[in-house]
């Protein structure tokens, strides 16, 4: 073993210890390469998530069915275009660029959340999006929150809070339409019917399909493995949702008295990867207005520095004549 | 490779009059007034602020405590140069939290360097992690006297608080809503 070998491996060693008494990592501290690459790619990963999740539900803004239900969902979209940039914020820290990743996100390379590549048919999907796939984000989140690396852990405390109100939105909503009319109730079980499985799904691979899992939780990234975030998604979401009186599209869905845990039918796991590979319903649809709005907003980017180059122009010549 | 992107500011937004500045992020913007009014989008969409500054990510002199005991400080030598107010951010202790840094004070000095040394000679250095240093004339400050305009409108929003979804979803199951 030659010296730089025995010196990284002492400085993972002490990076290591760091983690395990709970101190935060932050900019400018020594960190593996790995640990480095592993969180640029989970940050822009999920700073590109906030921003294809606004396209689903902002569709609906023109069509919300009152004054109140407008503001509530112009104020989420408008959060999640937020949470995009505290999340980017995050990522930036650790050496990556905003270029790098917009580049990575609009030429398709870079990943997001696979729930945004379903479509958002009805207005109930609104409601269905707030309460399942915030839920399950929101479940996600909580677990980074307790993360390792300081600026993410305070982008997901930030997050958690605001999305709070998404989720309880949402829930008023598909409780209020479960008790509403046939037709309305029957709007809500399809709108769940569609998602309940992607939203399953979210949550990422099953803990024996996770190769990577065992180091990201010894690193603090993670500090819960997929399955138990499910677990813990399900057991929130499962007994409110038969309350309501819906019906999940699971058969095989039960609580197990004996070990306390919901056990779930099996996931579709193909359709799972078809979506991420970029094969989902709207995948293309999703990438091309994000890259559209990108384009088209090029003019905006080019008169904002034609007015800074401008101005600093002006303190320069101001500054001359003195 | 799309279009370069504007320079990174970072923001440190002040809750109430009690508090400190405290960073929150950072966001990317061309010029000052451009860098104040994405700040206020991004950081302000609820209603706790009464100030915002923005510096340039480039100005800001950062140093963490493992950057210190691996390679400490030396003084700077004054070469003459008059001493500027240098604004002093730290973060103390690994309490999980939504702000990074706070404002914890002021100290004239000729380099970023020499403000850190003299911060730590008067602050400490008990829990202290990171520290982030730049002069004062570095901050771009939102005006005095536009908290009402700026921050006060989130006010009242109410539709944006957990609070006011609870009692509904119970009325609903109890079969009286509205």
């Amino acid at each position: 073993m030659n010296q730089t070998t025995d010196l990284h491996e002492q400085k993972t060693a002490e990076f290591e210890a760091r983690i395990a008494r709970g101190e935060k990592i932050e900019p400018g501290d020594w960190m593996p390469e790995a640990y480095r690459k592993q969180l640029i790619r989970m940050i822009s990963q999920h700073a590109h998530s906030e921003y294809i999740g606004m396209l689903p539900e902002g569709k609906w803004i023109p069509h919300a069915p009152s004054l109140r239900r407008k503001m509530v969902l112009i104020a989420k979209v408008q959060d999640e275009a937020g949470h995009g940039q505290y999340l980017y914020h995050a990522a930036e820290t650790l050496g990556a660029t905003r270029e790098e990743m917009m580049d990575s996100f609009l030429t398709g390379k870079a990943k997001y959340s696979s729930i945004f590549n379903y479509p958002s048919d009805s207005w109930a999907d609104v409601a269905i999006i707030g309460w399942l796939v915030d839920g399950a984000a929101i479940k996600n989140q909580m677990m980074l929150s307790h993360c390792s690396y300081g600026p993410y852990s305070r982008a997901m405390m930030r997050i958690c809070t605001e999305e709070a109100f998404h989720h309880r939105q949402g829930r008023e909503m598909v409780i209020k339409y479960a008790s509403g009319t046939p037709k309305q109730r029957k709007m809500m079980q399809d709108s769940l019917n569609r998602y309940w499985w992607p939203s399953v799904m979210m949550l990422g691979p099953h803990d024996s399909d996770s190769p990577n899992t065992p180091q990201l939780v010894r690193w603090g990234i993670k500090t819960k493995t997929n399955d138990e975030v499910r677990q813990e998604f399900i057991a929130d979401t499962a007994p409110e949702l038969l309350e309501a009186g819906l019906t999940i599209p699971d058969p095989d869905l039960r609580f197990d008295e004996e070990t306390k845990q919901w056990v779930h039918g099996p996931i579709d796991w193909d359709e799972f990867w078809q979506v991420v590979r970029g094969n989902g319903p709207c995948n293309a649809e999703r990438l091309g207005v994000r890259a559209k709005a990108h384009a088209d907003g090029k003019w905006v980017r080019e008169a904002l520095n034609g007015y800074a180059s401008r101005k600093a122009e002006d303190r320069r010549q101001t500054a001359e004549n003195y | 490779m799309i279009d370069n992107q504007w320079p990174r500011w970072e923001v440190f937004k002040k809750d109430s009059d009690r508090k400190p500045h405290q960073s929150v992020g950072s966001i990317h913007a061309a010029d000052p007034e451009h860098a104040l009014l994405n700040a206020r989008n991004v950081y302000v969409r609820r209603p706790s602020a009464v100030s915002l500054w923005v510096v340039l990510t480039e100005q800001i002199f950062s140093k963490t405590r493992e950057e210190l005991e691996h390679k400490p400080l030396e003084k700077m030598e004054d070469a003459g140069q008059t001493a500027v107010s240098y604004c002093i951010f730290r973060k103390f202790g690994n309490r999980r939290r939504m702000v990074f840094m706070d404002h914890i004070g002021q100290v004239d000095a000729t380099s970023p360097e020499n403000a850190l040394l003299e911060a730590i000679n008067q602050f400490g250095t008990d829990q202290d992690l990171a520290w982030w240093i730049f002069p004062e004339s570095a901050v771009v400050k939102s005006e005095a006297g536009i908290e009402e305009a700026w921050f006060a409108p989130a006010k009242t929003k109410s539709y944006k608080k957990q609070s006011k979804y609870g009692g509904a979803v119970e009325k609903i199951q109890k079969g009286n809503y509205e």
